[in-house]
This record gives structure tokens, C-alpha cells and sequence, in this order.
């Protein structure tokens, strides 16, 4: 049976909800009512206020509203959603059907269904996955693409096996330099590019590089690519591709525009407003960032203490320190850290300020990590409005 | 209320009439020739633009028009299946629209009742959908979400959709559109929309 259009019975933010809190992963799994099939009632005015702020209806790009970052983890129906071209369609990732393809230059090809991966080794790492757009809104001179602002990023745990144990099954032959990675999205218009990715061997075989089909301890939602989804640590979401079906190990780098062209920067700088040059690298590491997610942007606070709270991460150092200001970046103050600490996870941080006088106040925050990198005011432009990590700004107005 | 609509349509028409002129696109033009252009660059973009995106994509972006012209000719270049008379048209509404001086939240444009695409012939007789004609209206405009062999996608499965038999829904929906189905009445031509029904009837539902 199918819901089909003539049975409206489900509001846009059950729909959402539903799609994204793993009931659709799972339904999905057990062969149950396609997400294709579901209705979706138009209200619109839910648009700010539901569990995501939503840049594109479709492919649907959602961003995590700020203020949900003072929790260390962060719920999966809350967590950003990038698509390049949406969700497969159902049949091609139902359990009965997908298999993980594992070929080029290894010693034998292989073909694995999920229950040949969930024979393995299962890890779990705590990870920070963000958009290689995050922040794009906040260059000048615009760039194209989302305009994502700051909430494309989210800490999440993250459940699966070793890539490296994949790859070892099917033996890696000794000219492979790169793994490519293919998920079974598909865009409307075959004549548009696929969304394929590759990284560099030494990455794919890192220990903490893994192929997740958990996501904060539940099945993976379909939005967040179930059944399979690549989890880079430390490494930009670019690399993380969802509804994963093939690895290939190749020589080179993927041809294509995914990853000859888009998801790379100017080796060196470049002049704001230009158009990209040859000498480009492809986005890799994150850099270290931070976000004032209490108060929230236009909050007004009693002339009293309030707790500034946030959460900071950097690629593949340590956070080492937060600063806040308070008047526009001339005097910074330290923040503290507290919580967990794990290598991939954010560190969230807190500090108490007592307001002296009424009026509107900026909250800056930057972090600093152990290789010594501080986020700078603003991050030097770049054409595809990448790897944003400019002093994260709060405005709020003190009460009298 | 009919003051308003007066007025935009005062504002189309001058809009109109400084464009021919061959006015350079100055800033405080841009919001004219944006109205006036807007009528026929809209329904392009439904037709265009949104078998891949929804038009949020576009409206949150503040562009020169060399970055929209670079834009436009990327997705030509990927398929999208416009042409260059339609590209022109298209820079042209954007780059006045959606530049980098414009306000982060844009007064909608009134539209009035939007340009057809394609500009029909009046049928004698009943109309009867096409089956055959029906399987490349349905790849080009509906496949984006509704899935190849309309199996679903981001978009129901439309084969053996209860909804076939219900032609006064399948009609509404595809005419004004539900949830975030746009509405394709200034897209597709009733004989189109006949055939694509046809061809949805048609299908074998029994997989």
C-alpha cells in the first residue's frame, strides 16, 4: 500500500521528524512504507522554528539552530543534513538489496551485504562532522552556493567498522594511493555529475576512519545516509559520503567535479572576488572554530550574571583555549573548559559575565588549539566560501 | 488592494518600457527590471530549475552578474534545458534580483497571474492523454522527485498511487501544487498534464 498522496495524515514536522529521527532508516530496514510514500502537509511557518533551519527544501540542506549546540551530543533529528541529490530511492538501500562493492586496485573485488560489515569489529568514535560550507554567509564578497551560516555542524558518535578492515579483506595492491568513494544518490538530470569523492589511502586506513551504520547509538537515518555512511574524524563532511555502495581503489585522485573541481582551495591566496586558479588542494582537515551557542543571537539578558556557553573543535589538534570578548576584539578573556574530552569531539566551554551597564553587546568567541592556529576576525575568501572560522559573533541586549 | 495591483502592473509596464529603452542596469533600476521581468523568469525557474533545486536555492544568493552568468552556463553545461534566449533572460532577472547589494530579506513580486510557458492551442473535444508523450514530460519535469518509472524519490511513488483514480486530485495537485510539490500550471500544458496522467495509469503495478 502507499500513503500516496490522497491520505494527508502527516504535518511537515512529523514528516521531518521522521525522516531524520532514524524511524525512516529503520522503517526502511524492515521493508516498511518507503519515505517516498509519506505526505508532507505545507504550513511553511515552521520553517525557523522547527528542530532544523532549513537552507534548501530540495535537495534538503538543514542547518542546526545555534542554540542546540549546549549539548555535548547532538540529537540526530537535530543534526544538519547536506544532500547533493536527496536520498536514494528506498528499494536500492532496503537491506535486501544494498551491498557494499569493494574493487580497482585491490587483490579481489568483493561485494558485502550489511550483515557481512556487522560481522566486524564494531567501533564507536565521537566525532565532529561540518559542512565544508559552514559559514559560507559570512564572506565578502558573497559566494555562490548554501548560504550556510553557523549551525552546519554537529558532535555525534558514531558507530561502524574500520574502513581499514574493509579494505584489508580485499587487499589493497601496492600503486593504490587513493579510495574512492560513491554513494547511491543520484541527481534528477543524469547529465549532472555524481557526487564522487576520493581520499588519500593513508586516511581511508587510519584506525579512527570508519563506515558508520549508527548514529548516536540508533540506526543511521536515512538523511544521514543509512544504511552506510563514511565517517572521517577530524576531517571535513565533504569526505563523509552517505548511502555509500562502492569503494574504489585507484592511483589518483577521482576525476570529476566533486573533486577535481568543487570542495577545493587556492594553494595560495587568492584576491577576494576572483575566480579560482589552477593550484588548488582539496579540502581536508577542519580548522579550529567555535560557536556561542547561549545566549541565543538577539537574546535579552538581566543586568546580572549571565553563563556565556559554547563548544569548540579543531581537525586534528586539541582545543586548547577559548576567548571571549566583549568589546569588539580589543580585551579577551578565557573561557572554561568543560566536559568531555575526546580526540574528534568538540570541547564545550562556559563563562560567567556580569553586565554592568543596559544596551546591546556583542559576544565574540575564538579558539586556539595545539598546533598554535587561532581563529582569525574573518578567514581570508576563498571562491568556494570554505573552511569559514571567523570570531563567532553573538549580539544580545542587557536589560535595565 | 486594487490600488496595489494597479500599481505593480504601472510599475511592470515602466519596467518594461525602460528595459527596451536599453537602460543600463543601474542600481536604482534593478528592482524595476527585476518586476518586469519577473513574470516569464519565474515560471522558467519552476520549469528549469526546480526539476533539480526548490527556488530557496536561488533566492538566498546575492550575486554579480558575472557570478550568475558563470551559474546559468554551469548548469547548461549539466543539462539544465534552457536556452539561450531563456539564459539571457534569466541573467538578466537574476543578476537585477538577486545582487549583492540587495536586502537579506527581498519584498516578494507581485506576479499577477504568471506567463505560460507554452502558449496552447485551443483542443476541440475532450482531451486524451498520450501515454508515449506522457514518459519523457514525466522524465523531464517530475522524475526529479518523484523517481525514474515513478518508483519515488524525495517525492511519492506515483505508480499505483490511489491518486490515479482520483483525476479532480491528481489535477489539483499537479496544477497548484502540495507540501513541497510546486505548482506546475504555468509549467505544463493541459494536454501534458493529460498524458502524463496516461502514462501513469498505464503503468504495470504489480512489482
Amino acid at each position: 500500500m502507499s500513503a500516496g498522496a490522497s491520505e494527508p495524515s502527516c504535518s511537515r514536522r512529523t514528516w521531518l521528524a521522521w525522516l531524520l529521527g532514524g524511524v525512516g532508516g529503520a522503517g526502511l530496514l524492515m521493508g516498511g512504507r518507503p519515505a517516498a510514500a509519506q505526505v508532507v502537509e505545507e504550513s511553511g511557518s515552521h520553517r525557523d522554528t522547527g528542530p532544523l533551519t532549513i537552507r534548501v527544501g530540495r535537495p534538503f540542506d538543514a542547518e542546526t539552530p545555534a542554540r542546540e549546540f549546549v549539548s555535548f551530543l547532538t540529537p540526530n533529528h537535530r543534526f544538519f543534513v547536506r544532500s547533493h541529490f536527496g536520498p536514494p530511492p528506498s528499494e536500492q538501500i532496503a537491506e535486501a538489496n544494498w551491498r557494499l562493492r569493494i574493487g580497482g586496485l585491490v587483490e579481489q573485488s568483493h561485494e558485502l551485504t550489511l550483515r557481512d560489515i556487522k560481522r566486524l569489529e564494531a567501533v564507536t568514535v565521537t566525532a565532529v562532522l561540518q559542512c565544508s560550507g559552514n559559514g559560507r554567509a559570512f564572506y565578502r564578497p558573497r559566494v555562490p552556493g548554501v548560504q550556510w551560516e553557523r549551525g552546519a555542524v554537529g558532535n555525534a558518535q558514531w558507530t561502524g567498522v574500520r574502513l581499514r578492515d574493509i579494505l584489508r579483506l580485499a587487499g589493497v595492491r601496492e600503486h593504490a594511493r587513493h579510495v574512492q568513494l560513491q554513494g547511491a544518490d543520484r541527481p534528477a538530470v543524469p547529465s549532472v555529475p555524481l557526487f564522487t569523492r576520493s581520499i588519500p589511502l593513508e586516511k581511508a586506513l587510519h584506525p579512527d576512519t570508519i563506515l558508520a551504520y549508527e548514529m548516536n547509538g540508533r540506526p543511521l537515518p536515512l538523511l544521514h545516509g543509512a544504511p552506510l555512511r563514511v565517517v572521517t574524524p577530524g576531517w571535513m563532511a565533504d569526505a563523509c559520503t552517505k548511502w555509500l555502495t562502492d569503494i574504489t581503489l585507484l592511483a589518483e585522485e577521482s576525476e570529476g567535479y566533486y573533486m577535481r573541481t568543487a570542495y577545493r582551495l587556492p594553494l595560495d591566496p587568492v584576491e577576494p572576488g576572483a575566480t579560482a586558479d589552477n593550484l588548488t588542494k582539496p579540502v581536508e582537515a577542519m580548522v579550529v572554530k567555535s560557536v556561542v551557542a547561549a545566549p541565543a543571537e538577539g537574546a535579552v539578558v538581566p543586568l546580572a550574571p549571565v553563563m556565556i556557553q559554547g563548544m569548540a573543535w579543531s581537525g586534528e589538534s586539541r582545543v586548547l583555549a577559548v576567548d571571549v570578548s566583549l568589546d569588539e576584539g580589543k580585551h579577551w578573556q578565557p573561557a572554561r573548559l568543560v566536559g568531555e574530552e575526546q580526540p574528534y569531539a568538540w570541547r564545550q566551554w562556559q563563562l560567567v559575565w556580569t553586565p554592568r551597564v543596559p544596551g546591546s553587546v556583542s559576544i565574540l568567541c575564538r579558539a586556539t588549539d595545539e598546533s598554535g592556529a587561532a581563529q582569525p576576525a574573518a578567514t581570508p575568501w576563498n571562491p568556494g566560501g570554505f573552511l569559514w572560522n571567523g570570531w563567532d559573533r553573538v549580539t544580545v541586549t542587557v536589560g535595565g | 488592494m486594487r490600488n496595489g495591483r494597479r500599481a505593480a502592473w504601472f510599475v511592470m509596464f515602466a519596467g518594461v518600457a525602460a528595459f527596451a529603452a536599453g537602460t543600463q542596469a543601474q542600481e536604482g533600476d534593478s528592482d524595476l527590471i527585476a518586476v518586469a521581468l519577473a513574470p516569464r523568469a519565474e515560471s522558467l525557474i519552476v520549469a528549469r530549475c526546480t526539476v533539480c533545486h526548490s527556488d530557496d536555492l536561488i533566492a538566498q544568493q546575492r550575486l554579480p552578474r558575472e557570478r550568475w552568468e558563470a551559474t546559468v552556463d554551469k548548469m547548461r553545461h549539466w543539462g539544465a534545458q534552457i536556452s539561450e534566449e531563456e539564459s539571457n533572460l534569466l541573467v538578466r532577472y537574476l543578476s537585477a534580483r538577486y545582487h549583492p547589494g540587495a536586502p537579506e530579506r527581498l519584498a516578494p513580486i507581485e506576479l499577477g497571474t504568471a506567463e505560460p510557458l507554452n502558449q496552447e492551442t485551443p483542443i476541440d473535444g475532450p482531451l486524451v492523454g498520450v501515454a508515449q508523450r506522457g514518459a519523457g514530460i514525466f522524465e523531464h519535469n517530475c522524475q526529479a522527485c518523484h523517481g525514474a518509472g515513478a518508483m519515488g524519490g524525495m517525492g511519492p511513488k506515483l505508480a499505483g498511487n490511489p491518486i490515479l483514480k482520483h483525476e479532480d486530485l491528481f489535477w489539483e495537485t499537479v496544477l497548484h501544487g502540495r507540501g513541497p510539490m510546486p505548482a506546475w500550471g504555468s509549467v505544463l500544458s493541459q494536454q501534458d498534464i493529460a498524458d502524463v496522467h496516461a502514462w501513469l495509469s498505464a503503468k504495470d503495478t504489480s512489482r
